[in-house]
């Protein structure tokens, strides 16, 4: 398995670069991640979106709905893209430390 | 050494695929000319001979010399016969049949015997998936498809949700916008790539802009709404007939009269040609139509304007393997983009032609083989930079997704997005429309000669009234023969025609303007009152109509499409390229 490296952090990834043991999560981990997605900084609505899908995940063990992602937040979108430009399934979750989304994705 | 108990049944059920016609051929024939290499991502990024086409295929070909050819069954070495016995041999097979093979058929076009290599993989995939041996993620996405009827679990409860948090969203643009779910009595129903209601609702949210300005009676389906099908990527054909029931039965429930297809490769694929075999469902009481000629349709009738300035930057389009080499649509999203944006810039190779986004035939879903993937999509991101484009349109989630990893590994900096998103930023709101429709036409009418050629007394003193009234000079044409010597006499800019007439019919009319030379660049707008003649026009060998419309004439639409025909061969955009257009 690969390993992901920037700064002090190392963490096992997959091929697409989610995290292999999602329980090895840290903020420290997040921010580093980040950087794969064209995110350079966490600001605090990055950290609102990053903790509603670590709760949700953590929880119910898949990646919730785009839906619930606006709704909990209370950001349009149109926002989600702004933050992560990647999207949310390969930029949002894999910060969050998800594992990859299974499908067509 | 005896065999293990999977290799044996994969042996067995290899026995059987032999039967097949298409199969046989395709394990027989290969001359090893190489014909096949320089078609296939995988060998040109990597230059390993073992990843050509024809090595690919070896691997399951061996099977075959070693159990069916006549020599092979005495000296298997002679002939390059092998057959598996191990378990560790079905994991190698895996990673040739899986993981190096996007079962795009490239190699099959540029093949003299038309070998289908992706048929050997997937019939190969089918055999050891029966057996447990499949990449991780292919059977957790078959298992939501058996289970929850959908490849990413979504619940009912989830679906209908979005569904209605969407209808929200949508009227902040369109205030009166609803969305209607298993609406009785709709004409068409909408199905979709579950990818669309989990993450990335734009392109749903396009789609549903679109069929609200077109005034298109439809329906969402409250279940069997996942076009996806991942028999055809794991080989499983029971699953295929599974997921093509779910969708044919609620769309039987519903008596709709079309099903419309996402913008999904292999979902339209799936759907519409390899289904309803899977699923013995022919015939199908309903038509089964990607919403790209859909979309062709709303256009061609005047049911969604289109104004081109509204995406300025470059655009470029990637054909999806599923719909531009097995499905045959290549023109649609051509004349769509060529309408929504403007700077169309052509990919090359394109068309059936076109390399693979690097996610087909599953891809996206086995993560073991991401970076293999990515390392041979550099064959692809090349080509995306050589257009110089700033988007790219494609008409298919998973290559959505499959460019965009080559846009972030090879910094391309360009957005992918599907065609319809495109299409609803370019459609004119319902003011707009109205407005364009009232604006005075007489400064494009000035000068402009339109032909009228139509045997109805009552048509022809209404168009005739109505188009001078815009400003145009009219000729009329009481029949086909002089409407052909007309139009070649007066070269008229415009020419409207109908269908049944007594003589020469309007198709045999409209078939010898194309073909004359001094006529076949004309625009041809079609008023009948025959329905379903589009598939007469589009089936024959020259370019389709220009626009077409039924009786009784509308006159709001009509006005919209002569301004559209006229508007179109000012800026030389004449839909002469919609040649090789299917039936809309």
């Amino acid at each position: 398995m690969p390993i992901f490296e920037h700064g002090s952090v190392k963490v096992e990834v997959d091929e697409d670069g989610f995290m292999q043991n999602p329980e090895e999560w840290t903020e420290e981990v997040a921010a580093a991640l980040a950087t794969t997605e064209g995110v350079d900084e966490l600001g605090e609505e990055h950290w609102k979106v990053i903790h509603f899908l670590r709760d949700y995940y953590q929880k119910f063990g898949v990646a919730p709905m785009i839906r619930k992602l606006c709704k909990e937040t209370g950001f349009k979108l149109k926002k989600i893209y702004e933050l992560f430009p990647s999207g949310p399934a390969k930029g949002a979750c894999k910060v969050a430390g998800l594992a990859k989304p299974t499908g067509c994705v | 050494m005896k065999r293990s108990e999977k290799a044996q049944k994969v042996v067995d059920g290899f026995q059987e695929s032999v039967k097949l016609r298409q199969m046989l051929l395709s394990l027989a024939g290969c001359a090893h000319c190489g014909l096949c290499n320089d078609s296939c991502h995988y060998y040109l990024a990597t230059g390993d001979p073992e990843m050509t086409p024809a090595a690919k295929s070896d691997k399951i070909r061996r099977l075959y010399k070693y159990h069916n050819d006549r020599l092979g069954r005495i000296f298997p070495w002679w002939v390059g016969g092998e057959t598996l016995k191990t378990d560790e041999d079905l994991e190698e097979l895996k990673d040739i049949v899986y993981g190096s093979c996007t079962m795009c058929r490239r190699c099959t076009f540029n093949c003299p015997f038309g070998i289908d290599t992706a048929l050997l993989m997937r019939t190969a995939r089918g055999l050891i998936t029966a057996q447990g041996v499949a990449p991780e993620g292919i059977l957790s996405v078959m298992k939501d498809q058996w289970e929850i009827g959908n490849q990413m679990g979504v619940t009912p409860k989830d679906y209908i949700e979005t569904l209605e948090w969407l209808e929200e969203e949508v009227q902040d643009e369109l205030p009166d916008f609803k969305v209607p779910i298993d609406k009785e009595g709709a004409d068409i129903v909408y199905v979709i790539n579950p990818r669309e209601v989990k993450y990335a609702p734009q392109s749903l949210m396009a789609a549903f802009k679109i069929f609200h300005l077109a005034g298109e009676n439809w329906t969402m389906p409250s279940q069997g709404w996942d076009n996806t099908n991942f028999g055809l990527f794991s080989g499983d054909n029971k699953l295929g007939a599974h997921m093509g029931n779910l969708a044919f039965n609620q769309a039987k429930k519903l008596g709709v009269k079309k099903m419309v297809i996402s913008e999904c490769g292999h979902g339209f694929r799936s759907t519409k040609w390899e289904s309803p075999n899977w699923a013995k469902a022919n015939p199908l009481p309903f038509e089964i139509e990607s919403i790209l000629e859909t979309m062709v349709r709303y256009v061609n009738q005047g049911r969604i304007v289109l104004d081109r300035t509204r995406n300025k930057e470059p655009v470029t389009y990637h054909d999806p393997c599923n719909l531009s080499r097995s499905a045959g649509i290549t023109e649609e999203p051509r004349f769509l983009l060529k309408r929504s944006c403007m700077d169309f810039r052509e990919m090359y190779p394109n068309r059936q032609d076109s390399f693979c986004c690097t996610g087909g035939g599953g891809a996206m879903s086995m993560s073991e083989y991401a970076s293999k993937r990515i390392e041979v999509g550099r064959i692809k991101a090349d080509q995306i930079r050589a257009t110089g484009a700033k988007h790219v349109a494609t008409a298919c989630h998973n290559c959505e997704d499959g460019l965009s990893d080559l846009v972030k590994h090879y910094k391309l900096g360009v957005t992918v997005k599907n065609v319809c998103e495109f299409v609803a930023d370019a459609c004119a709101l319902p003011e707009e429309k109205r407005k364009l429709v009232s604006m005075p036409i007489a400064d494009i009418a000035k000068g402009k000669k339109i032909l009228v050629i139509d045997d109805q007394p009552d048509v022809v003193q209404y168009l005739e009234a109505f188009l001078k009234d815009q400003g145009f000079s009219v000729v009329i044409a009481m029949n086909g023969a002089q409407g052909l010597a007309k139009a070649k006499q007066e070269r008229p800019d415009l020419i409207t025609l109908d269908i049944t007439m007594p003589g020469k019919s309007g198709i045999e009319v409209f078939t010898a303007l194309r073909k004359d030379p001094d006529t076949k660049d004309i625009p041809v707008f079609i008023i009948t009152g025959v329905m379903n003649f589009r598939q007469l026009m589009y089936y024959r060998e020259v370019m389709p109509p220009d626009a077409y419309m039924e009786k009784p004439i509308d006159t709001e639409a009509l006005l919209l499409n002569l301004r559209r025909l006229l508007d179109e061969r000012k800026h030389g955009s004449k839909p002469a390229d919609t040649a090789n257009m299917t039936a809309v």
